[in-house]
């Protein structure tokens, strides 16, 4: 069961510090500034944990400190990712982002509403004030996530955007951790301190998933899209444009 | 204890729904010329008959209630058929649009991104008029031809008749798209 712990806890902080290697050096991170933060600042986060975690005596009070601290600056990265996921994917290729946008808004309100209900709910949970925060911090920001995640695979479906396979993996991975994490918040709330060890491991073990996800997806090549025609010609391409828009416009 | 299953299954419904959908956005066929063969031929002026407001008032003066009850739904039933096919006529021109953007040739690229512009307009309409749709063929008495449905409906019409007109090299999309 240690090695188990110890395995989950270095190994996808291991994998994904290859991962920023990769994203760095293919240039990847001005694609998605906030995200590779995230990679960095996970990998920083890691590090000061390890080294605080091998002091003796253990500095608990230190350690859950820079894990809630650490925690909540990781959810609101997170957020910024899916927000900078949004806008590759939609905002920015369509004039009716505004709308696009005020739908993700409604979306992130009621997910909020949800998280503030789920969050009381489960006040109370542990047995710290400082390990009630994290639970909550962690509970609400994987509600939030999943949900938006899930709202931008339904977006995409809807529009019929396609995603660069590599986006796609960073919102998949996102998305996987975030619902399983959000299961075993729930469960831990729902079961107690008994479930704490089970749930972190857990938690840890889809983290591991996602980072695969992300390493793999990095080296999943984007299919060239088949054109249909060696010979198109722009003419043929504004001409379809120019009709559509007609038809769109007032 | 009910909050805590409630927010379990919430996530591993999420979980599921998310893995399936991200299945369709990775793996996506990309060959184009057998897209085309998707696109479904969308009779126009069959179209802007059904949702036209004139000829609904027409029959509401000239058929009993029931019947015309009856007959609306049917005629709305096939609008949003119509509707639907377009809003997929509209997904295979996004990949089409991108397929463009992807190009070397800068001129190609823009046209790539002002056709999937316009595309990706079209099938929004498409996808908030198909509700309405449902809508009036459950209460004829909401009718289409308020302002903004009739607005809508008029760009879905226009849509639809752009559509018909496309053509696509070598692949026979034009054809396709006619009905």
């Amino acid at each position: 069961m240690l090695f188990a712990s110890y395995y989950l806890w270095i190994a996808p902080h291991v994998l994904l510090a290859i991962f920023a290697v990769c994203l760095f050096r293919r240039g990847l991170q001005r694609q998605l500034p906030i995200f590779s933060s995230y990679v960095v600042f996970e990998c920083i986060q890691f590090t000061a944990l390890f080294i605080i975690s091998r002091h003796s005596p253990f500095p608990r009070v230190t350690y859950r400190g820079v894990l809630v601290v650490g925690a909540g600056i990781s959810s609101i990265l997170e957020l910024g990712v899916i927000y900078e996921l949004a806008n590759e994917l939609l905002f920015s290729r369509s004039s009716m982002a505004p709308i696009l946008r005020r739908t993700f808004r409604a979306t992130l309100a009621v997910l909020v509403l949800g998280a503030a209900i789920g969050a009381g709910a489960f006040s109370d949970i542990s047995f710290g004030r400082v390990t009630n925060l994290f639970q909550a911090v962690d509970f609400s920001s994987n509600l939030i996530e999943a949900g938006m995640v899930l709202a931008l695979f339904v977006f995409a479906r809807m529009s019929k955007v396609s995603w660069r396979n590599w986006i796609a993996g960073i919102a998949l991975g996102l998305g996987v951790s975030a619902c399983i994490n959000l299961v075993s918040a729930a469960l831990r709330a729902g079961l107690g301190k008994s479930a704490f060890v089970a749930v972190d491991i857990t938690q840890m073990a889809s983290f591991h998933v996602s980072v695969v996800i992300w390493l793999i997806s990095l080296f999943l090549a984007d299919p060239t899209p088949a054109f249909p025609d060696a010979h198109v010609k722009v003419s043929d391409l504004e001409l379809w444009d120019q009709q559509l828009r007609r038809m769109v416009q007032r | 204890m009910t909050v805590v299953v409630v927010f379990a299954i919430l996530g591993l419904l999420f979980l599921a729904m998310i893995i399936y959908l991200a299945k369709g956005s990775i793996v996506r066929t990309k060959d184009l010329g057998l897209l085309s063969s998707e696109l479904r031929p969308v009779d126009v002026g069959a179209f802007c008959n059904l949702i036209s407001g004139s000829e609904q008032e027409y029959l509401r003066q000239h058929l009993p209630p029931h019947e015309f009850r009856t007959i609306h739904r049917e005629r709305m039933g096939a609008a949003v058929e119509y509707v639907h096919w377009a809003a997929a006529n509209a997904a295979i021109l996004i990949q089409l649009a991108e397929a463009a953007r992807r190009q070397q040739d800068e001129s190609v690229k823009q046209a790539g991104e002002k056709l999937m512009e316009s595309a990706l307009r079209l099938r929004l309409y498409a996808l908030q008029l198909l509700p309405r749709l449902y809508l009036s063929m459950m209460i004829p008495a909401i009718s289409p031809e308020t302002a903004a449905l009739a607005d809508t409906y008029d760009n879905m019409g226009r849509q639809v008749t752009i559509l018909s007109c496309l053509e696509f090299p070598t692949h026979g999309m034009a054809s396709a798209l006619r009905s």
